[in-house]
């Protein structure tokens, strides 16, 4: 997926339905070690199968701080350099586990103009064929107006 | 207070409620500025290529000027608290008591009032919210904890806050081998 970087997107260009280009991660059990070494998230169920089970998890799932970079990756990829990303919420609702082909997409719910801002509300989420959508998520981005 | 056991059936979410909600931690000042190197890491977890977060060279030409923190709050969080060495993986959790010592993170919602630029230097206080109990699958009787880290930059202006869902819970084995 090409990054926006100094092709900056504005918000006069945004068109409610557009989908953001979204990406794949396949959760192997190198992806779960850079989960760790990425995260610092050193909490065992995240990396330890058998700790996972001990929990009443049938394995190990990535963490929180993984689906976010990931969330923010489709965000900050999608806005360019100039946008602001003002909100991010989502939720854990089911798992990414390693084995999984974790999706990642979002796409433009509306658009508003608040105090001369160009302000966008994103819907964005992790799916997988296993589990449908994992983390459902919703942003509100601010990105520069065309003056 | 007094320590509940495993079996909740000697935990008073009531009291704890009382005695915890609104509990403010102190503020905390991460060990190191924000630096290169664990933006990488981070950003290498998910293969995220973005220059503005990896090239100083490209974040020199941008209007920010230098090298940018991703806006996730989980990296915002290791900087102002988790990346001093030992970590600390939740300082929240031995504060408010549970019966389970099982943590699954729910939901996070993080609001943004500015940038976080490489060099900047990260502090954190954490309050807690709310704490009630609510049955999930893993556990009849798992607490839920609501709780934000409020997070400052070197000039004490506020950066963003941070609002997580956790639940605790007890394993199979401690639930009397019900499950699992």
């Amino acid at each position: 997926m090409a990054v926006q970087g100094r092709s900056q997107l504005f918000w006069e260009d945004v068109v409610v339905g557009d989908e953001l280009p979204g990406f794949s991660l396949d959760i192997t059990a190198r992806r779960v070690f850079l989960q760790v070494s990425g995260s610092q998230d050193w909490y065992p169920v995240h990396f330890d199968p058998a700790f996972a089970r001990k929990g009443g998890h049938p394995d190990v799932f990535v963490n929180t701080g993984f689906l976010q970079a990931a969330l923010v990756r489709v965000i900050t990829n999608w806005m360019g350099d100039d946008g602001f990303l003002k909100k991010l919420r989502f939720e854990m609702r089911r798992q990414q586990r390693a084995g999984d082909t974790m999706v990642c997409k979002g796409k433009v719910v509306s658009t508003a103009e608040r105090d001369g801002e160009g302000w966008v509300e994103l819907e964005v989420w992790a799916e997988n064929e296993r589990e449908g959508v994992t983390t459902p998520g919703t942003a509100t981005v601010i990105l520069p107006r065309r003056d | 207070m007094k320590e509940p056991a495993a079996s909740t059936g000697t935990y008073d979410v009531e009291e704890v409620r009382r005695k915890y909600i609104g509990f403010e931690t102190a503020t905390a000042k991460g060990r190191y500025p924000v630096e290169h190197d664990a933006i990488r890491r981070h950003c290498h977890m998910v293969d995220d290529n973005n220059p503005l977060f990896l090239d100083p060279e490209h974040a020199k030409t941008t209007s920010h000027g230098a090298v940018l923190c991703p806006p996730s709050g989980w990296l915002a969080l290791y900087f102002a608290s988790l990346g001093p060495w030992p970590a600390v993986f939740e300082p929240l959790f031995p504060i408010v008591p549970t019966p389970g010592k099982r943590i699954v993170n729910m939901s996070q919602e993080v609001e943004w009032s500015a940038r976080i630029k490489v060099g900047d230097h990260l502090s954190v206080r954490r309050r807690i919210v709310d704490v009630y109990q609510k049955a999930v699958s893993l556990d009849a009787e798992a607490v839920w904890i609501v709780a934000e880290a409020i997070i400052t930059n070197q000039k004490d202006d506020e950066v963003c806050v941070i609002r997580n869902t956790m639940l605790t819970h007890r394993t199979p084995a401690e639930q009397g081998g019900v499950r699992g």
